[in-house]
């Protein structure tokens, strides 16, 4: 798990003045020391982005940056995002929509959600997993009194989103160590 | 020989077209903008003045002349806005200028303000939430939340000049008290830029597709209603959608102009119209935004 402070990347790659994520060329430059650092840290799987010192996103640099990274990354790296808040999942969510993605996001209170479009049930079967552990088709159907058709069919939408993780016949929604 | 070109007297956005139409009439000769009897400008007054003249030495006309108010107090208004100190790199200005640093005013929360690249949407943001964040949230009611999506509404039409008009442009903001049009204060933002203006800027991808009805205000629903850009990657033009979900969850005004064209997103309180065309020619873009202090949120 490799966690990323984006504030200490853009002090790094745009300027050490900054702290707010604004503008195209300030998300491209930061997407490319996250990578940078993906990169050097290539065996882990799992990559922790931290708005925790981010004072404000506008939506071309959530595009560069959240965007282009999880289209880049694809299955091959989980991406969560920690120390959300309200006014980032503002610029957040359209970005998201507009490329049909979603990621995982804990406030930073610590409530853990998904941000992006996805159906309602994939929504609380995702709040279930996150809530209760990890848990196989069967008892997530269980205990929500739904099909566990429906189940699946939203356990491989929450995999292939990357907002899930499957091991060994058991799901376990993406969350910081 | 000169022409002139005379600035209304209360310069702003409804008196905008008056001053578009002079600034577009025939003929030849160097430009005189008279604004000596100017009794108030708005900021999208001021950066309207400022593209005009940015315009015409742009485009390799002499530069124009500009007489200041003759009321001292309005002269000495608009310096410390920051307009005399930007309108000097433009105009041959006649009139007495004062010489005033900085805005000592509270309602002026960003002087016109240069953009021209990235960096400078980075200072507008950081001055932003630095110096305005308290008085829009304390003296305005502005909920926390409206504040930061206020910075973010003003980057991307700050971002809007920097990615689309091939030329510079400017910024400012200015809190009002609209008693009688409104009952309560505003925060008025104005972006403004001499560049290519929608049209031309949406020229390539978009003009087949509208075929005859190709004009500034297709040009505008491409890009306001539908949320087109000039670059293929998906990812692009969302900023304006943006900033029209802000301005609509605050109960907020955004109106662009472009070419000859102005779209409009109304609230309750505003009575403009929602789609002008054959409006008199003026380059570039000027976007003005309107947000009303101590709204409930939509």
């Amino acid at each position: 798990m490799t966690r990323i402070d984006l504030v200490d990347v853009l002090r790094s790659t745009v300027s050490a003045m900054y702290g707010d994520l604004v503008t195209r060329r300030t998300g491209q430059a930061v997407r490319g020391g996250v990578e940078a650092l993906l990169r050097a840290n290539g065996e882990d799987d799992v990559a922790i982005l931290d708005f925790g010192t981010v004072r404000l996103l506008d939506m071309s640099c959530a595009d560069e940056i959240i965007g282009k990274l999880l289209l880049s990354q694809g299955p091959a790296r989980h991406v969560m995002l920690v120390g959300v808040h309200a006014a980032h999942e503002d610029a957040l969510l359209p970005v998201l929509e507009r490329h049909r993605l979603a990621v995982a996001a804990q406030d930073r209170s610590g409530t853990l959600k998904i941000l992006g479009i996805l159906p309602e049930s994939a929504h609380r079967i995702f709040q279930a997993l996150a809530d209760a552990g990890p848990a196989d088709p069967g008892q997530v159907a269980e205990r929500l009194s739904v099909s566990p058709e429906e189940v699946r069919t939203a356990l491989d939408l929450l995999c292939k989103q990357g907002v899930v993780l499957e091991r060994d016949g058991h799901y376990q929604a993406l969350r910081c160590a | 020989m000169t022409r002139i070109v005379e600035v209304p007297t209360q310069f702003d956005d409804r008196t905008f077209d008056q001053f578009a139409r002079a600034y577009s009439a025939e003929g030849s000769g160097r430009v005189l903008f008279d604004a000596h009897a100017a009794q108030w400008a708005s900021p999208f007054g001021l950066l309207g003045l400022l593209t005009a003249g940015q315009s015409i030495v742009e485009q390799g006309g002499e530069r124009p002349l500009l007489t200041l108010p003759t009321d001292r107090d309005v002269t000495h208004y608009w310096a410390r806005a920051g307009f005399v100190r930007q309108a000097e790199l433009y105009f041959e200005i006649h009139g007495k200028a004062p010489r005033s640093a900085g805005s000592g005013e509270s309602n002026v929360l960003l002087e016109v303000t240069p953009v021209r690249g990235a960096d400078d949407v980075h200072e507008v943001v950081h001055h932003i939430q630095e110096r305005a964040a308290a008085i829009l949230t304390h003296e305005l009611g502005l909920d926390p939340a409206a504040t930061m999506g206020f910075g973010m509404a003003l980057s991307e039409a700050c971002q809007n000049i920097v990615e689309h008009a091939g030329t510079g442009g400017w910024v400012a903001v200015q809190t009002y008290s609209w008693r009688r049009r409104l009952g309560r204060r505003v925060v008025v933002i104005a972006v403004c830029d001499a560049g290519v203006g929608f049209r031309r800027s949406l020229e390539a991808t978009q003009a087949k597709r509208f075929g005859d009805r190709w004009s500034d205000a297709a040009a505008l629903e491409a890009a306001l209603i539908q949320g087109v850009s000039r670059f293929r990657d998906p990812g692009r033009g969302q900023g304006l959608a943006g900033i029209r979900r802000y301005l609509n969850r605050w109960t907020g005004k955004l109106a662009v102009r472009s070419g000859t064209a102005r779209m409009a997103m109304i609230p309750p309180w505003d009575d403009d119209l929602p789609l002008a065309e054959r409006l008199p020619p003026f380059p570039g873009t000027q976007v003005l935004m309107i947000v009303p202090a101590g709204t409930e949120q939509q």
